[in-house]
């Protein structure tokens, strides 16, 4: 039987990749959202956690980059 | 005004020294409008705005004038002004340089900026006039008055060592009365039993005097204008209080700065050393223009005299010792530099063999005769233990001496309270301080002005580069992607403290390293230097590519032969360098750096390193702007990214940027169709590498992770912490008890900061204290 779930694509490159692979294990159990990984660079995963990995990734950017003091 | 507008704010203009620019924050942008209630063309409308520059008065023909002066205390000069290196020599006298890149300069009044600026003879009205002649607008108003407020003062207290005491004097006894009823320097005065007069203080006639030196010292400045009384009230200070009293009386404080000069010519207690510069001996114009600063009225000046590396620093510093012509004690930071202005000294002037001794923890030369130059190192001034019978008498003789100049190289990387040490236990006439970078992460480089003396000049990177007197350099970050297998286990928690580790060792900037080794040696026959700041990265980088390295615990032979190889030979074209290579180790043959590790985000270790290669290399008119060579030195800097590491490198480069540097971003290396027989190219041999990180100790890869930027001598700093446990245990135990602080008490602190540059040489001192 078909089995269909909705999801999301995510496409990115390998490191970013590793960084939501250890963001996913971070989480308990209930709030793993990876449904699979389908390669070094390509996700599928819940629809709803768009928003969180753009803030995770963001504010891990935003921690490795340095601004001049102003 | 566009350039207004690049959102540095401004401060509150009387304030401005007390901040640096860099910690002021935003929030003054917007009070230091409503202080300067008198303005009328600048109130009301304006706030909210940033700048609005659009109601400054432009003089008919601003065309012809370079700068542009605001009234926040900044000055803005356009560099391709037929007038450019007139202003600039004015603006580097009574400002301090915040930006220089290529076609305009940012520069800052402070009141230490003027303090400098009179010290070296400017006078107040001279300021105003040659500035408001030199804007393309009317002076502000705010600025004219910042001038005169912070100008008004100078030149009505002078500090004096006479015969190995301390003065203050001054023609004002209400003055001094007014310093004294400051408690800290109340605190600090000797009560002398031959006081008289009413108040206590020493009056001596000036014109008396057989120091015929006061009396021109009054007529210079022009603000004592009791001059004809020729009186001067003097009182004594404790000689360990003056660095105290000197930061009391500086402008945000009780504002009555103090003149140091020495009038070496009429100085007849001391006895006269004979050494002249040698014939061929020729400062360059830019040298010369800082000794100018320095003997501005024929007497000399206490003051930092900021070089870039490779310019000539040591130069400037001999030609200032003979011309003062007076026993020297020169300075340096380790004892391979302590050699080399040994070297220097005999290299550039006609001082004896016998005049010269230098003084480190290997070779202890007596001095003889009445006057000669003593080398030594800050360590061994400063060093608190038990010293040798021997040192001890050195020592001691450096002590009761009055030096006519005492010349301190690199006082950048020189901790506050070494150099308290230092200029307490050493009585001199005059301080010269050299220096390549004036930056300091920790902020303390403020304290060099009333340590040291104001900076009497700063030269611009880029015109020496023009010049063709400093090498062409074309700095470039490479940006190397972690590898999945890395940056997996860089995110794990419990690596927290392999980061540096795994950031370092990733497989593609080793790979990038090796190509950018091989392209310079083969392609162009360079000469490359690899810093590595952390051990474990560096052992693993010359091992797997068979190259030399030097780290702190190298032997000084086996340093001398490896870095005579690579001088010399043509099969030896790169070395590795830990820390210990960033300052003053001298290898002009290099013209490449490649940096794969680095100490956190210090900007003046990236300077210094830069430095490294910026001797100029080749024919002169093939460097000049146009020559052959565009550019004939290489910086790269290998960088991992989405790591820490990229916060620390943009952090490292701001004050190259600042000089007006600029990086190249480099985003594949090796090119992607080469590098298969480059290192780690398979999957394989890369986790093998992961594993060899993962396995090794933290200790082993934490080594030099810091996670401020100290930039603190080490050795000094782990001897400090021993000193405080060995007080606390009260006991004779303290040979035991230090022994295990070093090692087990702290293990967070101890580890990282007792690991010293030179273990071998810490080593030597424990065995002096101990053994």
């Amino acid at each position: 039987m078909v089995n269909a779930t909705k999801g999301l694509f995510i496409s990115c490159d390998i490191p970013m990749a590793q960084f939501i692979v250890n963001l996913n294990a971070s989480m308990p159990a209930s709030q793993k959202f990876i449904i699979h990984v389908l390669d070094n660079t390509h996700f599928f995963v819940q629809p709803h956690v768009a928003e969180m990995i753009r803030s995770a990734i963001s504010e891990f950017r935003d921690q490795n980059s340095y601004e001049k003091p102003t | 005004m566009g350039h207004g507008e690049k959102g540095r704010p401004s401060k509150k203009l009387k304030f401005a020294a007390k901040d640096d620019h860099r910690s002021s924050t935003v929030e003054d942008e917007y009070s230091f409008y409503p202080d300067e209630g008198d303005d009328a063309s600048r109130d009301g409308e304006n706030e909210g705005k940033k700048r609005d520059f659009s109601k400054l008065e432009l003089k008919p023909d601003h065309e012809n004038r370079p700068l542009w002066a605001c009234a926040d205390g900044r000055i803005f000069l356009e560099t391709f002004s037929p007038l450019y290196k007139q202003a600039y020599d004015f603006l580097i006298a009574i400002a301090e340089p915040v930006c220089r890149p290529e076609s305009m300069h940012e520069y800052n009044l402070t009141p230490h900026s003027l303090y400098a600026a009179v010290s070296v003879g400017l006078e107040t009205e001279t300021i105003i006039a040659v500035l408001n002649k030199l804007s393309k607008t009317k002076l502000p108003k705010e600025m004219i008055d910042f001038i005169h407020a912070s100008t008004a003062n100078y030149g009505k207290v002078k500090l004096v060592l006479k015969k190995n005491r301390y003065f203050i004097e001054s023609p004002f006894p209400e003055v001094l009365k007014k310093l004294l009823q400051d408690e800290v320097i109340a605190r600090a005065r000797i009560a002398s039993e031959s006081a008289h007069g009413s108040d206590g203080f020493t009056i001596s006639k000036a014109a008396g005097e057989i120091e015929t030196s006061h009396d021109g010292l009054l007529n210079e400045a022009e603000l004592a204008a009791a001059t004809e009384e020729k009186e001067t009230h003097a009182f004594e200070i404790d000689p360990a209080q003056v660095e105290n009293v000197k930061q009391r009386c500086l402008p945000n404080a009780l504002n009555y700065p103090m003149l140091e000069e020495y009038d070496f010519r009429n100085d007849t207690v001391n006895p006269d050393l004979d050494m002249e510069l040698k014939p061929h001996a020729q400062p360059r114009p830019y040298q010369e223009k800082s000794l100018s600063k320095m003997f501005g009225n024929g007497r000399a000046r206490s003051g930092i005299i900021v070089l870039p590396c490779g310019a000539g620093k040591s130069l400037v510093g001999v030609s200032a010792a003979s011309r003062i012509k007076k026993s020297c004690l020169c300075l340096a930071t380790n004892a391979v530099s302590v050699d080399q202005w040994a070297f220097q000294f005999k290299l550039w002037s006609t001082i004896r063999d016998d005049q010269i001794c230098r003084f480190t923890s290997d070779s202890k030369e007596r001095f003889r005769g009445n006057a000669g130059v003593v080398v030594t190192t800050y360590n061994m001034v400063a060093f608190g233990g038990k010293r040798s019978e021997e040192s001890e008498k050195i020592i001691e003789e450096i002590r009761n001496r009055e030096w006519g100049l005492l010349l301190m190289d690199e006082v950048h990387v020189v901790p506050a309270h070494m150099f308290r040490k230092v200029i307490s236990l050493t009585k001199s006439h005059c301080k010269l301080g050299l220096t390549a970078t004036l930056v300091r992460e920790d902020e303390r480089i403020t304290d060099l002005n009333f340590l040291i003396g104001p900076k009497l000049y700063e030269a611009n990177w880029l015109d020496l580069v023009k010049g063709g007197f400093i090498a062409n350099v074309q700095c470039a970050e490479v940006w190397c992607p972690m590898t999945k297998e890395f940056f997996a286990e860089y995110l794990k928690k419990e690596n927290s403290k392999k980061k540096q580790a795994l950031y370092v060792m990733n497989p593609n900037k080793f790979r990038a390293c090796e190509f950018l080794i091989r392209f310079h040696e083969r392609e162009r026959g360079d000469k490359i230097i690899v810093f590595a700041d952390n051990l474990f990265a560096l052992t693993e980088y010359a091992m797997k590519l068979r190259k030399p390295m030097i780290y702190g615990a190298t032997s000084h032979l086996e340093r001398t032969k490896i870095l005579q190889a690579f001088k010399t030979s043509r099969d030896v074209n790169t070395i590795f360098l830990s820390k210990v290579g960033d300052n003053s180790i001298d290898i002009p043959e290099a013209n490449v750096i490649i940096q794969i590790s680095s100490h956190a985000g210090s900007r003046r270790q990236e300077a210094q390193r830069l430095g490294r290669i910026l001797r100029a290399k080749g024919k002169l008119e093939d460097r000049m702007a146009g020559g052959k060579e565009e550019y004939n030195a290489f910086f790269y800097s290998l960088v991992s990214t989405d790591t820490q590491e990229m916060y620390y490198s943009t952090k490292r480069q701001q004050f190259l940027i600042d000089q007006g540097y600029s990086f190249k971003v480099i985003t594949s290396l090796p090119p992607p169709d080469t590098g298969a027989d480059l290192s780690y190219c398979h999957l394989d041999e890369q986790l093998a590498l992961l594993g060899k990180v993962l396995t090794a100790g933290d200790d082993a890869v934490g080594l030099e992770q810091l996670e401020e930027d100290a930039d603190d001598i080490a050795l000094h700093k782990a001897r400090r912490s021993m000193g405080s446990m060995s007080a606390m245990s009260g006991a004779n135990g303290m040979v035991y008890m230090e022994y295990s602080t070093g090692k087990h008490k702290y293990p967070g602190q101890g580890q990282i900061k007792s690991k010293p540059k030179d273990p071998s040489k810490r080593h030597y001192l424990f065995k002096r204290r101990y053994g």
